[in-house]
């Protein structure tokens, strides 16, 4: 049972911290809401836009300000030999900038503005072929240079490269030379909660998407888990413990009370009822049930963090916990319900040899 | 030593297994009276249906045909849940394993029964269990599990569970014979004296002989027939 919990909440854990890298830009960006280009299906997939379309969304009552976003997959060039493929984040920077990492402290945020200045997540140095801040590499042959480290960025496709919007127009192909072109259109309301009437008049443009920021995220995330093949093999993986639960579970109940069929068969000689019986799995079900959450929730805890540290992201919220619990229960339950099946093939003359 | 009016009388029982030309019948017109304060013993070979008559007997088994009368009620004309609430009232069972739940204490095991059976409160449970643990020499085994006891204390429970209730009929299927002689002893000693202080009516199946001297009453069956032996006692 605990081995069972233990799995299903850590894979759950597992596939929120995945999801989460996945849409973290967005999470972490201070935009109500997200223009792109027409039925954009997640970050990594947009289409250039022109900038003039940010006239377009400034002039909505709703709007306080706007900023451009540029976002694209690079080639990192690194210095000791071989390449490897980035996800290159350009933003502005000021401290009330849109796009721009919460995460960005004030020195990365002035350190960025050099041109070719660029901030990675500290997990990913090694992958990048780099040591630390101050080393140098390549994107598409133009010089970059670490200045800052993030930790918790640790991304599921490329890493994460974030720069000023500078740097990225200047070292991103799909950008050169197009001054008046964006990936994103970033707008903050004067009320976020006006953020959905903003978006159902812009999506009056046939040729732009429009989202509110965690429309956007989860519209990345759902496209990750349901259209590609790691995500459809995390959610099957996910699934799958949902499943090997059950089963272990129900089994292991079933295969209780069936090794105690001859006690039982006792107390039915003696005149207990079938009921009283039942009763009696349900109620070992549930302090099954129980005990095994007790025994997984520190082992859960303690797999999580080992998990963090080692850079992978598992996220264990208490909603997980307590809907990962309740299901623990339901499944102990349940498979007790199975297990009084078994009471059905209890008869004392089995016991008189 | 025995009142004159029997507890169970069993007249002209027949029980057959199987059908056609592998039809066996194992009870062949079978009478039988059972006392209360006594001690009644029936052996016979393996495979003579001491084990058949005894669920017959005590409700376990539907007879072919014939009619078992507990306490002055027709046991096989009464409905499933009649018998079970009679088994409840009136009977305890001692069968050859010892048939304990292993993750359950001693004290465990009889609290399930008393709680179970109905009317008795707890506080009367935890009294009445603790009273039938020191009478069987457990008070101090008490709180070990199944799988802690030997085999002689797990039959003492067994015992202890079967006469917890202070029923009118025991019914014990070779309570012995997973025992050495020193503990089948005690056994049917404690046998002896639940119906001698309470006159309860006892029914052991066994092979032992060793019994013998401790039984009011002594049958045999063999083939199917019984017959009774002459009083072991005076």
């Amino acid at each position: 049972m605990a081995f069972c919990a233990q799995l299903n909440i850590l894979q759950w854990g597992v596939l929120l911290g995945t999801l989460s890298v996945l849409s973290m830009p967005i999470d972490r960006s201070q935009a109500d809401v997200w223009v792109a280009s027409r039925d954009v299906l997640s970050l990594e997939l947009g289409h250039p836009i022109p900038n003039d379309w940010e006239a377009r969304v400034a002039s909505q009552p709703e709007v306080e300000r706007t900023e451009t976003y540029l976002f694209s997959f690079g080639y990192w060039h690194k210095p000791t030999g071989g390449s490897e493929v980035c996800e290159v984040v350009g933003t502005q920077l000021g401290e009330q900038a849109l796009g721009a990492l919460a995460d960005l402290t004030p020195e990365m945020r002035m350190r960025l503005t050099e041109p070719g200045a660029v901030v990675v997540d500290a997990s990913e140095l090694d992958r990048l072929g780099v040591h630390g801040i101050g080393d140098a590499a390549e994107v598409y042959g133009h010089r970059v240079f670490v200045v800052g480290l993030l930790h918790g960025f640790k991304s599921v496709g490329g890493p994460y490269v974030f720069c000023s919007l500078r740097t990225a127009r200047m070292i991103l192909p799909l950008f050169q030379g197009k001054p008046h072109d964006t990936m994103y259109l970033l707008a903050r309301c004067k009320n976020p909660a006006a953020a959905h009437e903003l978006i159902e008049r812009l999506r009056q443009y046939p040729e732009l998407s429009a989202f509110t920021r965690d429309e956007f995220s989860r519209r990345t995330r759902v496209y990750w888990l349901t259209q590609t093949n790691a995500g459809i093999g995390m959610g099957c993986t996910a699934g799958l413990a949902l499943l090997v639960g059950l089963v272990v579970t129900s089994q292991t109940l079933y295969a209780a009370t069936a090794a105690s069929l001859r006690e039982y068969a006792v107390l039915r000689a003696l005149g207990i009822s079938r009921w009283r019986m039942g009763a009696m799995v349900l109620a070992q079900s549930f302090w099954v049930g129980l005990f095994g959450i007790a025994v997984a929730m520190p082992v859960i805890f303690s797999l999580g963090a080992a998990a963090n540290f080692a850079g992978a992201r598992v996220l264990l919220p208490a909603w997980l916990f307590a809907g990962g619990n309740a299901l623990t229960m339901a499944m102990a339950l349940i498979s007790g319900l199975a297990a009084l099946r078994s009471l059905r093939l209890v008869e004392p003359i089995t016991l008189l040899r | 030593m025995s009142s004159s009016t029997p507890t169970l009388v069993a007249h002209h029982l027949f029980r057959s297994f199987g059908a056609g030309e592998t039809k066996t019948t194992v009870l062949h017109d079978v009478s039988l009276d059972l006392y209360g304060s006594q001690v009644s013993l029936l052996m016979g070979p393996s495979g003579s249906g001491k084990s058949t008559l005894l669920a017959v007997l005590s409700g376990l088994l539907r007879p072919d045909s014939g009619e078992v009368i507990a306490l002055g009620q027709q046991l096989w004309q009464m409905s499933e849940n009649e018998q079970r609430k009679f088994r409840l009232r009136h009977c305890g069972f001692i069968f050859q394993g010892f048939n304990l739940f292993p993750s359950l204490t001693a004290r465990e095991q009889l609290e399930m029964v008393l709680r179970w059976s109905e009317g008795v409160s707890q506080r009367e449970t935890e009294r009445r269990v603790e009273e039938s643990l020191m009478r069987l020499g457990l008070g101090q085994r008490a709180d070990l599990t199944a799988d802690q006891l030997s085999g002689g204390e797990k039959q003492r429970v067994a015992i202890a569970r079967a006469l917890l209730k202070e029923p009118t009929f025991c019914f014990a299927d070779e309570p012995t014979s997973s025992l050495d002689w020193s503990h089948g002893e005690q056994v049917v000693q404690l046998l002896r004296a639940a119906a001698r202080e309470r006159g309860a009516t006892i029914f052991i199946v066994a092979h032992d002989s060793r019994i013998v001297p401790y039984a009011d009453r002594v049958y045999y069956l063999e083939d199917g027939h019984l017959s009774q032996k002459p009083e072991p006692r005076a």
